[in-house]
């Protein structure tokens, strides 16, 4: 199992992929950056228009905190888009390539081999969403500052400095959890397609019809509190000004139950499956 | 003779405008404006239905004829007609006053009189003073400006002498937000006929008044 995680390690390494998907997220993080510096006044005085009518303001509100959550905002979409096509190239690849029959003529068990897919997914995701969280601590802190982070879900939610930090911290944590999910997701998805750009589409596809489910009301309450695409935003709920931290936990860890339960599926199946 | 008449038309419409200012009144604005300075720490508890702060502290600084400066570590708001204990702004243009007899409030008999501005330039439209005269404080007023809508005050005070209060409470209306679409969590949901009823709130800001350092003139 080692050699199959060093070989799976070098390979993630070696593909050009990998730093293009560093790149994008990148990039994603200095375009946030960038319409903060430029915007971010402007659409905080828009917010707080009505507000300013009674009150004086003491103190600033576009900081670093706030840009970490905008940042954390990425999670909806960007980064597991980007997180997705990489990941299931770590299958697709080995179709493509024909480097999986040449792998499955070793003394190598399928389990094993998938298995190994299936942990490299993680371990980039994680690798992935702490190097965005430190870029966007190091640079959202040094040119924005310290500051209460606002933020709008349903209620004007202000929290303090320290608090805000402490939340943003969890919310990554459980962002990660998400982000993992949607990994071992496309993994599964490339099992089942083999082809790179069709699971591409379907990554994207799967992404979609998530983030639509997440709004929509399933009728039964099991699935509106327990179906995957209504965990996805669990990190959300860091920010509302009561926090639920039974309800995120036992979220998060049906999360990782769903995560077990993809990777099983796609194990299974890749066993049955002809290599071919 | 014609010069005469004149002279004491004027003197009797002096003392006619003098006595529309209820005394008491003029007591405790004597009073406050025996305040030159101060100092204090405000804990600020904010209630206002869509918007959800934690308690908050700032240093205030006060000084006749001044903005009163605040200052702190955190994102604080404050409210602009709430901090105006003094009720310099009511005070600021000529006014008359009228006596509205006594009502018991908070287990204490407070008079109750009218303040109305006589100059146009004053934003004040009305305002209704409760005050304690024994104690020569306002404990409550409800003011009524052209401009800036109303808002309500309600002052406790430490026991003893003190002139200014350690407890204040600003009511008044504020406007629903309007929020950006792109800064919305998509978590939040929309309720349109929510949000229509929303239109105006009523606010509360309770600010806690510690370590007070007043100059008196």
């Amino acid at each position: 199992m080692r050699a199959l995680l060093r070989a799976e390690v070098l390979k993630l390494l070696k593909q050009s992929k990998t730093y293009y998907a560093l790149a994008a997220i990148l990039v994603i993080e200095l375009l946030i950056f960038i319409t903060a510096y430029y915007q971010g006044s402007t659409i905080l005085d828009l917010l707080l228009d009505n507000l300013k009518q009674s009150f004086y303001f003491e103190g600033t509100l576009l900081n670093g905190n706030l840009i970490m959550y905008i940042v954390l905002n990425s999670l909806w979409f960007n980064v597991p888009l980007i997180l997705m096509i990489v990941t299931s190239g770590l299958v697709t690849d080995e179709y493509k390539d024909g480097t999986l029959q040449t792998v499955m003529l070793q003394a190598v068990k399928k389990w094993k081999f998938i298995l190994a897919k299936y942990i490299m997914a993680v371990f980039f995701t994680v690798v992935v969403i702490a190097l965005m969280m430190l870029s966007t601590f190091i640079l959202a802190y040094s040119i924005f500052g310290k500051g209460d982070l606002v933020v709008y879900i349903n209620t004007l939610n202000f929290f303090k400095s320290a608090d805000a930090f402490h939340r943003i911290c969890w919310a990554f944590a459980s962002g990660t959890v998400a982000m993992v999910f949607y990994s071992v997701a496309s993994i599964t998805l490339a099992i089942f397609i083999k082809d790179s750009a069709k699971t591409w589409i379907a990554a994207a596809l799967f992404l979609i019809i998530t983030n639509l489910l997440l709004k929509a009301d399933l009728g039964i309450p099991i699935f509106n509190n327990y179906f995957f695409p209504k965990l996805i935003d669990t990190w959300q709920q860091l920010f509302y000004f009561e926090t639920n931290w039974l309800t995120i936990g036992v979220n998060n860890a049906v999360l990782i139950l769903y995560c077990l339960g993809f990777a099983a599926t796609g194990t299974y199946l890749f066993n049955k499956k002809d290599i071919g | 003779m014609r010069f005469a008449f004149l002279l004491l038309l004027t003197f009797i419409a002096g003392i006619a405008q003098a006595q529309k200012v209820d005394a008491d009144l003029l007591r405790i604005k004597q009073r406050m404006d025996s305040v030159k300075q101060f100092t204090a720490k405000v804990i600020l508890d904010l209630d206002v239905p869509f918007i959800k702060m934690p308690t908050k502290t700032a240093q205030i600084k006060y000084a006749k004829g001044k903005k009163m400066e605040f200052s702190s570590s955190d994102f604080v708001m404050l409210p602009k007609r709430g901090l105006d204990f003094s009720l310099n702004e009511i005070f600021k243009y000529s006014f008359i006053t009228v006596d509205r007899g006594t009502e018991t409030r908070y287990g204490k008999l407070l008079k109750v009189i009218n303040v109305i501005p006589t100059d146009n330039k004053s934003d004040l439209a009305l305002a209704t003073l409760y005050m304690d005269t024994r104690a020569g404080r306002i404990v409550e007023s409800e003011i009524n400006t052209r401009k800036n809508g109303t808002y309500s005050l309600l002052m406790q005070y430490a026991p003893g002498n003190n002139i200014l209060p350690g407890y204040v409470e600003a009511s008044f209306a504020i406007e629903r937000l309007k929020i950006p679409l792109n800064f919305m969590g998509k978590d939040t949901k929309i309720d349109r006929k929510k949000m229509r009823g929303m239109e105006t709130k009523t606010g509360k800001i309770k600010m806690r008044f510690e370590n007070y350092n007043i100059k008196l003139g």
